[in-house]
């Protein structure tokens, strides 16, 4: 495998060209600068909750805007882009085909992201990452708000465009003697989520259009005084986003399934079973949604339709970890970086998913609630899942974009820092939930249960913080400095990949 | 695919259904005592707006901020907001449900310690939404 | 399959039929009010014993894994699939 990069180019090069690979570069590079400056606000926050008052952050306002921008920019700045650069580098070498299907309409679904980032960072917007009306509508302060509307608006055709060139490529230009069953799961992921994305995305650029119109004053679809009502912008909303948790998770699974056989020198366990439980999420993640609106006042019997449709997506997700585990058993596994942050992300993710499972049982919801609870929850999905088998994907793309070997020790350390400040943080805030603390909060009444914990969290926050440092440093060392590695076999695992990673595109 | 034996996944699988099946079994259970109101249940309502609670008892007394109510008694609380949405809260008793604009949310409860509960809001709600508290003070 | 009917059977008896009982068997006597707190708190701890049960038998299944199979371990041998083109 070739992932290109290796000889210097000029910048602008890379920039324009819409091979898959260089548009995989620029969505990977920008996904990881948005991380970092996300990161940076989540330290931020932390910091101020580190004791009770103002500490370094003066007004509220302000706090109100950090956990925004944080939220909007670790998921659709960061997340998303990120899987989308892995699916550029690797679906079109999995399926055997020269290049994505449409190369310029991925570049041009790159290309929608960096201006839609600014928009967001720009703005600086209030309402937090679902701008519920009525607020949004009318008293969030603009342009922030419309900003945001405006980013969230492009970053949708974004990737709905990109979700429609990864399912193009993967079904109609695979080569005729791969069987779809034999598509690897990495593959298999981005079509599963790219099927949700162009399901489910549409509500939501519906409903962000009629919540501009709304802030305009035309119209009020989500106006009780108009006839409207806020609770349809909520279906509307988490129509949408609660099956994009599977946009997000689904990818991070695949990279695990590249990772874990790979490292365990061991193929998948069952490939089918891995394709049955992508399929079944991909269906199941739209029977879920109503399950964050359990306090809006819903009848019983829509509280028990969502909780039957929520726990419905456990037996799948069951499935990927049994899957991991059968195929690790009676591997020998080598535990390089990328295998570490699978395995960490394989516990986190069974304990997001009980988790979740809790969640799901709706009087539980008059305890959690949109307390911390809840932030702890979701963080657990994407930092512990979602982020690990990204990172842990990243360096195992490294020497193949590079060239160069990352530093090992430096990598283990990074990791092991991160599994302790995510343990720290995320386990830390369930509990704060427990005792009643409210998310998005400036400031915290004075309890000691209260203090001792936001310290416990903001103390793995920073451990978190400077374990990503770490991971810069490396990573940007190592890209220029780092030992040559030998491109057919870079952790001596011994074996061949079962993909033609020879493949070389006539490009380049 | 490979032709071994899926008998193990299928059993786990079939285990995690039973887990769930339990879950969801009492989950449904328990929302089914606690949304069931007693009818001698008084009422009081609720409002919400940015950033303080405003209670209104059966007999049309009004307080703000603060709201007394007797030990062993029932009440149901009539949910509602003058302007966004919020979340009423007494965590003590496990006592939430949303204030949506335009609608009236309903959540019961008996309190059965004396005592002085911290009510807080739960719905981010802008400005000074970590500061949208109150007290609920149970009389003997 | 007859086993597997067997422990359909067993399972029913022990998990569903109580369950379906207690549901019909709560009490709806108006006097004595339900405790809304003390309900949801249970329904809470029965969750956390079933999460940390599952979560043990998952995390030991991992942690053993982890150390059985480590390349480093002694007993650890080459797969049948090492050095092929799988």
């Amino acid at each position: 495998m070739v992932l290109e990069l290796q000889k210097p180019r000029p910048i602008w090069q890379i920039m324009f060209s819409t091979h898959h690979t260089d548009v995989g570069l620029l969505y990977t590079i920008t996904s990881i600068a948005f991380f970092f400056m996300g990161g940076a606000l989540a330290l931020g926050i932390r910091a101020e909750l580190f004791l009770p008052g103002t500490q370094i952050i003066s007004d509220s306002m302000t706090f109100n805007r950090m956990f925004t921008v944080h939220g909007t920019a670790m998921i659709f700045l960061f997340l998303l882009p990120f899987a989308s650069g892995v699916g550029n580098y690797f679906v079109p070498i999995m399926v055997r085909y020269k290049d994505m299907a449409y190369p310029k309409l991925n570049a041009v679904a790159f290309w929608m992201i960096p201006p839609a980032g600014a928009l967001i960072w720009l703005g600086f917007a209030d309402f937090t990452w679902y701008a519920t009306p009525p607020y949004s509508a009318i008293r969030a302060p603009g342009p922030a708000a419309d900003m945001w509307i405006f980013a969230q608006k492009i970053l949708g055709v974004s990737s709905v465009l990109g979700a429609i060139n990864f399912i193009v490529t993967i079904l109609k230009c695979k080569h005729p003697d791969l069987p779809l069953s034999k598509v690897p799961l990495l593959a298999w992921s981005f079509l599963s989520a790219s099927l949700i994305i162009i399901v489910a995305v549409p509500t939501f650029a519906a409903a962000l259009v009629m919540l501009l119109t709304d802030r305009l004053g035309v119209s009020g679809f989500f106006d009780p005084a108009k006839g409207g009502d806020p609770i349809a912008y909520q279906h509307l909303f988490w129509f949408t986003f609660h099956p994009e948790v599977y946009v997000l998770v689904i990818p991070a699974i695949g990279m695990m399934y590249e990772i874990i056989p790979r490292f365990s020198r061991k193929p998948i366990f069952s490939q089918s079973s891995g394709i049955f439980a992508f399929v079944m999420l991909s269906i199941v993640s739209f029977s879920s949604w109503a399950h964050h609106m359990y306090a809006t006042g819903m009848s019983f019997t829509e509280k028990t339709v969502f909780m039957i449709g929520t726990l419905a997506a456990v037996p799948a997700s069951g499935m990927h970890v049994f899957n991991f585990i059968a195929t690790m058993w009676g591997g020998r596994i080598k535990f390089a970086t990328p295998m570490m942050w699978a395995v960490g992300g394989i516990a986190l993710f069974f304990s997001a998913g009980a988790g979740g499972v809790a969640n799901a049982a709706m009087p539980f919801d008059f305890i959690t609630h949109d307390s911390y609870w809840v932030v702890g929850h979701f963080h657990l999905f994407v930092m512990g899942t979602i982020a690990f088998g990204s990172i842990g994907f990243l360096y195992y793309m490294f020497p193949y974009i590079t060239g160069r070997m990352y530093n090992e020790t430096w990598g283990k350390i990074h990791f092991i820092m991160s599994f302790a400040g995510t343990v720290m943080v995320f386990f830390t805030q369930h509990v704060l939930g427990l005792y009643g603390m409210p998310r998005r909060v400036y400031d915290y009444q004075p309890y000691p249960e209260y203090i001792v914990m936001n310290q416990i969290a903001s103390v793995g926050a920073m451990i978190i913080g400077v374990s990503m440092v770490i991971w810069l440093i490396n990573m940007i060392y190592s890209a220029g400095k780092g030992k040559e590695a030998n491109m057919d076999d870079p952790w001596g695992l011994g074996g061949k990949y079962y993909f033609p990673y020879q493949a070389k595109n006539p490009h380049h | 695919m490979s032709g071994h034996s899926n008998w193990p996944e299928w059993i786990y699988v079939g285990v995690i259904i039973v887990l769930l099946a339990y879950v969801g079994a009492e989950a449904w259970n328990v929302e089914r005592l606690v949304e069931h109101v007693p009818a001698e249940a008084e009422v009081i309502k609720v409002i919400g707006q940015q950033w303080f609670w405003t209670f209104e008892h059966a007999d049309g007394t009004k307080e703000v901020g603060e709201l007394h109510v007797k030990k062993g008694h029932a009440y149901k609380f009539e949910i509602t907001t003058k302007d966004v949405n919020h979340a009423f809260n007494i965590h003590d008793y496990v006592v939430l449900q949303d204030a949506v604009a335009g609608r009236v949310n309903e959540v019961w409860f008996a309190p059965d310690k004396a005592g002085e509960f911290p009510i807080q809001c739960r719905e981010y709600c802008g400005l000074l939404h970590y500061n949208m508290r109150g007290t609920l003070i149970v009389e003997e | 399959m007859d086993k597997t009917i067997a422990l359909m059977l067993v399972l029913t008896i022990l998990v569903v039929l109580p369950t379906v009982q207690l549901v019909f068997a709560a009490g709806t006597d108006a006097h004595e009010y339900v405790n809304r707190k003390i309900e949801i708190w249970n329904l809470f701890f029965k969750m956390m014993t079933i999460a940390f049960t599952v979560g043990a038998v998952v995390s030991g299944t991992l942690i053993w894994l982890v150390w059985r199979f480590r390349e480093s371990n002694p007993n650890a041998k080459p797969t049948k699939y090492e050095g092929t083109d799988w």
